[in-house]
């Protein structure tokens, strides 16, 4: 085999996904009525910004060999919290600063401390304590959703104020701000992963742990570093879910773990740790919001939409094993 | 050998595990580009002196001259610093990279772009691939996965990621346990180059005929001490047999072409 023709195949492997999301738009735009037109594919991509950014940090997470099933609850918790500090009804507390521009900042920078905080405690249960990731953060899952429940009272907090509100009503070139923001995440930390020695040692890491240490990186400090940048990012889709929603109730969010870990399998990050790209990922959360909206579309009911994405869940999971077989008999 | 002073020496080397006495003394050597073999039955002694060696574990009493000034190595990290590794086939290299990823691992290649480090895979890859045509070890791609390379491979990616970063003594413990024939063929081959390269070479082995085929020198330990130091043109299986088992020690010394002896010999003889 030529290098070049082995290096086509290794490109087309990669980047199945991406090929996946052509066809199945392909697909959709041709069968489905009223699928192709510019504010569908626009509303594709506003939708997909809360499990994409939530996405990319499970994403970190996973590469580097741990897991973080806690990502929904974090997030609902940011929310709550930017609902409960800044919203003007319900039980929002309206908060107001000196200036209206103050207010996404400051709203901004709060919902992150929150996300960073519960990966921290993720991260410090599992590296300094050495409990297993996948329990700490089911408890996690649970007890931040407890949390939220206990500071809402199971009430919900409404209408932030409209300095706040223009995130999720501003739109750029037609398509919505909140699209550009999680397609701007996804560029930041695609080069992060891809382009500088943190993001390296992350996916070595994630294969070895042994080697880098032995090679003198510092593990725990990736390893923590994956916490925090999941919390933290599970945070940001809060504050953006809180103004998309303008506010927040004590469900807020619930189902989204599933479609991140589905979008992030799906992307072709495995389980295991140490493989995995983040343009991957976010393929996979186009695809699967995508289906969503086909099957909107089509007037299914919605609870065949799950069925769908758990048997999408399995077919990414059985074409990983393909596409490495494939790659054994043809490199 | 022009440098007269050893690579590494060991005066009196002993370590005791409570009551036990696992090293009772090791006198030993090991020159600029020469290939050691350290043979002895289980529970000779070999491994811990390969851990003192490496930094693994501290001696409970004795000298070890590494590079000409007296070392003491609390952890393997220092050792690395200094110089010395111990080689193993898998447990350093992360496969789920490729070559140049496992090459730097820990020491790549960046250019700071808005105060963020960029990795330069470029210029990394070139490294490599020089690195690796000096060494002679030829693989199909740098951009490959180590999962996808055949353990002689991947050793020969370790050992030449240890000689280009400054590596003088490498440790290897049994390495071709799990190689074949051919593998082990060429793994022997490397082992040469690296010390053609000037770099000390100690290869813990249970095989004679590996020991035998590589290296210049062959120390027996046998309840900890050393049971012979023999030049391995200089030996027979059968005699090194017999000082690993305990037999007599005929053969046990360069007693045989007295003739071509060098200097690092001629001291051998004058501590036995």
């Amino acid at each position: 085999m030529t290098p070049r023709r082995r290096a086509l195949i290794e490109f087309i492997l990669d980047n199945l996904v991406w090929l996946m999301l052509i066809v199945v738009l392909i697909v959709f735009s041709l069968t489905v009525p009223r699928f192709f037109q510019f504010g569908i594919f626009a509303n594709i991509f506003e939708q997909s910004t809360f499990v994409g950014v939530m996405a990319i940090g499970l994403a970190i997470v996973i590469i580097s060999g741990n897991l973080d099933l806690s990502v929904e609850s974090t997030a609902a918790l940011s929310a709550m919290v930017t609902g409960l500090l800044f919203a003007t009804q319900g039980i929002g507390m309206g908060i107001t600063l000196g200036a209206d521009w103050l207010l996404i900042p400051v709203s901004l920078a709060i919902a992150l401390l929150v996300g960073t905080a519960i990966g921290l405690i993720n991260g410090f249960l599992v590296i300094r304590v050495g409990m297993s990731a996948f329990i700490v953060t089911l408890a996690s899952f649970i007890w931040v959703r407890g949390l939220v429940v206990a500071i809402s009272g199971g009430r919900s907090a409404q209408s932030l104020p409209p300095a706040i509100r223009v995130i999720g009503i501003e739109t750029v070139l037609g398509i919505p701000l909140l699209a550009w923001i999680s397609v701007g995440c996804f560029v930041v930390f695609s080069v992060l992963m891809a382009r500088t020695p943190f993001g390296r040692y992350v996916i070595l890491v994630g294969g070895n742990p042994n080697a880098t240490f032995r090679a003198g990186i510092n593990n725990d400090r990736i390893l923590w570093a994956g916490f925090a940048i999941a919390g933290c990012l599970a945070g940001l889709a809060g504050w953006l879910l809180a103004i998309r929603t303008s506010g927040a109730t004590a469900n807020l969010g619930t189902g989204m773990l599933f479609n991140a870990f589905a979008a992030v399998v799906i992307g072709g990050v495995s389980l295991k740790g140490g493989i995995g790209r983040l343009p991957g990922v976010y393929a996979g959360v186009l695809l699967l919001y995508s289906i969503h909206t086909a099957i909107n579309l089509m007037g299914l009911p919605a609870h065949f939409t799950q069925m769908i994405l758990g048997g999408l869940v399995l077919a990414a999971v059985l074409l990983d094993t393909l596409k490495l077989r494939l790659r054994e008999r043809l490199l | 050998m022009t440098d007269a002073q050893p690579l590494l020496k060991l005066d009196g080397i002993a370590r005791n595990f409570g009551a036990i006495e696992a090293l009772r003394g090791i006198d030993m050597h090991v020159d600029r580009g020469e290939v050691l073999a350290l043979l002895g039955d289980n529970g000779a002694g070999k491994s811990t002196l390969v851990k003192i060696i490496a930094g693994g574990l501290r001696p409970s009493a004795g000298r070890m001259l590494f590079d000409g000034a007296p070392r003491d190595f609390a952890t393997p990290a220092e050792a690395k610093a200094a110089g010395i590794e111990t080689v193993y086939q898998d447990l350093s290299l992360c496969t789920n990279a490729d070559v140049v990823a496992n090459f730097f691992m820990g020491r790549e290649i960046t250019r700071r772009v808005l105060g963020i480090p960029i990795l330069q895979e470029r210029a990394m890859e070139a490294v490599v691939a020089q690195a690796m045509a000096e060494a002679g070890t030829t693989i199909p791609s740098l951009r490959t996965n180590v999962e996808n390379l055949s353990g002689g491979q991947r050793q020969a990616i370790e050992l030449n990621r240890f000689v280009h970063w400054g590596g003088k003594l490498v440790l290897l413990d049994e390495p071709f346990a799990a190689l074949g024939v051919e593998q082990t063929r060429r793994g022997l081959a490397m082992i040469r180059q690296v010390a053609a390269r000037g770099i000390g070479v100690i290869v813990i082995t249970h095989i004679m005929a590996q020991a035998f085929a590589v290296a210049d020198r062959i120390v027996v330990i046998r309840q900890g001490r050393v049971a012979g130091d023999v030049k391995s043109n200089q030996t027979t299986p059968e005699a090194v047999i017999e000082m690993i088992t305990g037999g007599t020690l005929s053969g046990a010394g360069p007693d045989r072409d007295r003739d071509t002896h060098d200097p690092a010999s001629e001291t051998e003889e004058a501590r036995q």
